[in-house]
């Protein structure tokens, strides 16, 4: 006789007459005899109950992780006009310093915790003819108030406060004579370039039987020792330049409210012209401005 | 721009006319003005060693001999905090012991000012002029 | 026969030619062309006045009464930043701090004056720290804040070559010693640096210069004719 039939058998008289609490567990214990252990009274298969660990991947722990990495105010939109050069009134020292200009720089909305997971301020700058932009952009610049933007550019900041109000307009008097700020901004393109220019690589040898690799690499890789594969981010000849690069810890030279220059100390990546966001340096003491509250 | 294989000219009493660069010391690029160096002699003055008698002071190095320096001149312009550059035409360097006191005790010939500033200011007083 | 009926078989593709004009009165109803052949664009049907609300959703969009497309307001920029040349506009204010009276300005904008420092000329240099330095010109580069000058000179039997900022504070006054005798023919005289063209020490000169002023302004040691 299988155990099967006993369940079976056993299976028709529990079902007519299954109690109220077990309905609510959702299994029903079956009563098997021969083996106990086929249908064992199963646990949840979810880990619940006091004294979890809180989860680290929800927007809350992100934004708990990122408290002291975050600016407390929002940045600028800037356009490169060039570098020159700035005496020092004491000691005479001439300062290398890279001249920027902000353009009409507005918000344009908000990225909140509750509906989109994190707190962000969406600048433009600039402007651009309405026919030139697509229809779901110059609905989103309407429906905030805004006249039609060139660059939109968003800039985190730590918590609500950090969000100015929609339309406000940041000048350069945003930043303060003698603050610190990073820059970021793409860099000079280089088009599709080998490994010597991209990556520093030696080469090859001019001659000793070399022909015609000169500048390209070697070996991509170990042979049948290491795995007859080339390994994942292995340097190769590829498009150089054109890509995002931060300069930290920028001192703010001058600052015209009313030509909207900023002068920032060095220099910064990209052509001239090249659109630069600038924000307060994530390593120096964040400046002592008052944060403007959300009010719009 | 002195590194491994530059010739430069010695500008001091010691005996050493020509000197050839063999090390750059606590730097991974080339020296310029102020940085110390390892030479060695390849050509030295020949006077005095006769006609004067005095032949202890004016050899004091000798055609071979591995010695610290410290460039005076280099022909590399060089750029000052105010942005004004300087350059020389030769290349030239002061023999100095393992302590650093000058081998020499005159130099003749025009040193950069740079040196102040890299405490060589005893071998910036011994020459007879600075730019 | 076989070599007429084949060549009649060959010309046979010009008889439509030949027919075409007698046929064509004939084929008024364009039997053969009635997969092309044109018709009217269908009216499109009145849209029905009375239709209840309910049932709009049924009719495509594009037919529907109310189908109007959306205006999106657009609101005007804000003024733009009146300064179109920010690079100008700092040199142009440094140039003020450094050099209110323009003085030194027009005494190195060579293209335009005609008093100025010229490729060629022996000019002498004072710094606020430092020791003066004299020599021949070899080059000006004008570039507003930026503009420097490149003298050369022999020092203790070596070239010494300085290129100075002319607008930096540290620079005291700058004083022409001799004026090229004649027009030099080519802006930057690097040639200079040959040895066959390299002029030599000019220290002579200045200290005779020095000497001349001295005399003149009265037996004032370092007094520097400031231009």
């Amino acid at each position: 006789m299988s155990p099967r039939l006993f369940g079976q058998l056993a299976h028709i008289p529990f079902r007519s007459i299954r109690s109220p609490r077990s309905a609510v567990h959702g299994h029903v214990p079956v009563r098997t005899f021969g083996i106990r252990s086929l249908n064992p009274p199963k646990t949840s298969r979810f880990d619940i109950g006091p004294g979890l660990p809180v989860l680290k991947s929800t927007p809350t722990a992100a934004l708990e992780r990122k408290a002291n990495t975050l600016p407390l105010r929002t940045g600028a939109i800037a356009i490169k006009k060039g570098m020159t050069g700035l005496y020092d009134a004491t000691s005479g020292k001439r300062i290398a310093c890279t001249v920027l200009q902000l353009d009409r720089v507005e918000v344009v909305s908000h990225k909140t915790l509750e509906k989109h997971g994190y707190f962000a301020v969406q600048m433009g700058a600039g402007w651009r003819r309405p026919a030139n932009l697509t229809k779901s952009l110059l609905g989103h610049f309407s429906a905030n108030g805004i006249s039609p933007k060139r660059h939109i550019y968003e800039f985190r900041v730590k918590d609500e406060r950090g969000l100015l109000p929609v339309g406000k307009l940041v000048n350069a008097d945003w930043f303060k004579v003698g603050q610190y700020v990073d820059a970021r901004s793409n860099s000079k393109g280089k088009g599709f370039a080998g490994v010597m220019k991209r990556h520093g690589f030696g080469g090859q040898d001019r001659s000793h039987g070399v022909s015609l690799t000169h500048r390209s690499l070697g070996s991509a890789g170990p042979s049948q020792g290491g795995g007859s594969r080339v390994y994942p981010g292995k340097k190769m000849a590829g498009n150089m330049g054109n890509e995002q690069n931060t300069v930290q810890n920028l001192k703010i030279l001058q600052v015209d409210q009313k030509n909207g220059i900023v002068v920032v100390n060095g220099s910064i990546s990209g052509p001239k012209g090249c659109v630069v966001r600038i924000q307060d340096a994530l390593k120096k003491p964040w400046p002592k401005v008052k944060l403007v509250s959300k009010s719009s | 721009m002195i590194q491994l294989k530059t010739m430069l000219n010695c500008i001091d009493n010691s005996g050493a006319a020509v000197v050839e660069c063999v090390q750059v010391l606590k730097k991974k690029r080339p020296a310029t003005v102020g940085d110390r160096i390892v030479v060695v002699v390849q050509k030295q003055r020949n006077f005095g060693s006769d006609s004067t008698g005095n032949s202890g002071i004016a050899n004091k190095v000798r055609r071979g001999d591995i010695r610290h320096a410290v460039v005076v001149r280099a022909r590399k312009e060089m750029q000052r905090p105010d942005g004004s550059i300087v350059r020389f035409d030769d290349n030239a360097c002061v023999l100095i012991n393992k302590a650093g006191e000058p081998i020499g005790t005159r130099m003749n010939g025009v040193v950069a000012t740079e040196l102040r500033g890299r405490q060589w200011s005893k071998i910036l007083s011994l020459a007879p002029m600075h730019v | 026969m076989a070599n007429s009926s084949s060549i009649l078989q060959q010309l046979g593709c010009f008889r439509s030619l030949l027919t075409k004009p007698r046929v064509t009165p004939v084929n008024t109803t364009g039997r053969r062309m009635l997969t092309t052949a044109w018709s009217a664009k269908p009216a499109p049907i009145p849209f029905p006045k009375e239709l209840p609300e309910q049932f709009h959703d049924q009719i495509p969009k594009r037919f529907r009464p109310d189908l109007a497309p959306k205006k999106i307001k657009i609101y005007p920029p804000p003024a733009q930043p009146k300064c179109k040349d920010p690079i100008d506009f700092i040199a142009q204010t440094q140039l003020q701090k450094l050099d209110p009276s323009g003085k030194r300005r027009e005494l190195f904008d060579y293209r335009r004056h005609a008093r100025s420092v010229k490729p060629g000329d022996i000019i002498r240099v004072t710094f606020k720290n430092g020791d003066p330095f004299a020599g021949v010109v070899l080059s000006i580069k004008l570039r507003g804040a930026d503009t420097s000058v490149l003298m050369r000179n022999q020092l203790t039997r070596v070239g010494v070559e300085m290129s100075v900022k002319v607008f930096s504070p540290n620079v005291e006054s700058v004083e022409i010693v001799q004026r090229t005798q004649k027009r030099k023919r080519r802006a930057r005289l690097y040639y200079l640096r040959q040895p066959r063209h390299d002029m030599g020490s000019v220290e002579n000169l200045v200290a005779n210069y020095l000497r001349q002023k001295r005399a003149l302004t009265g037996a004032k040691m370092g007094g520097n004719r400031k231009r």
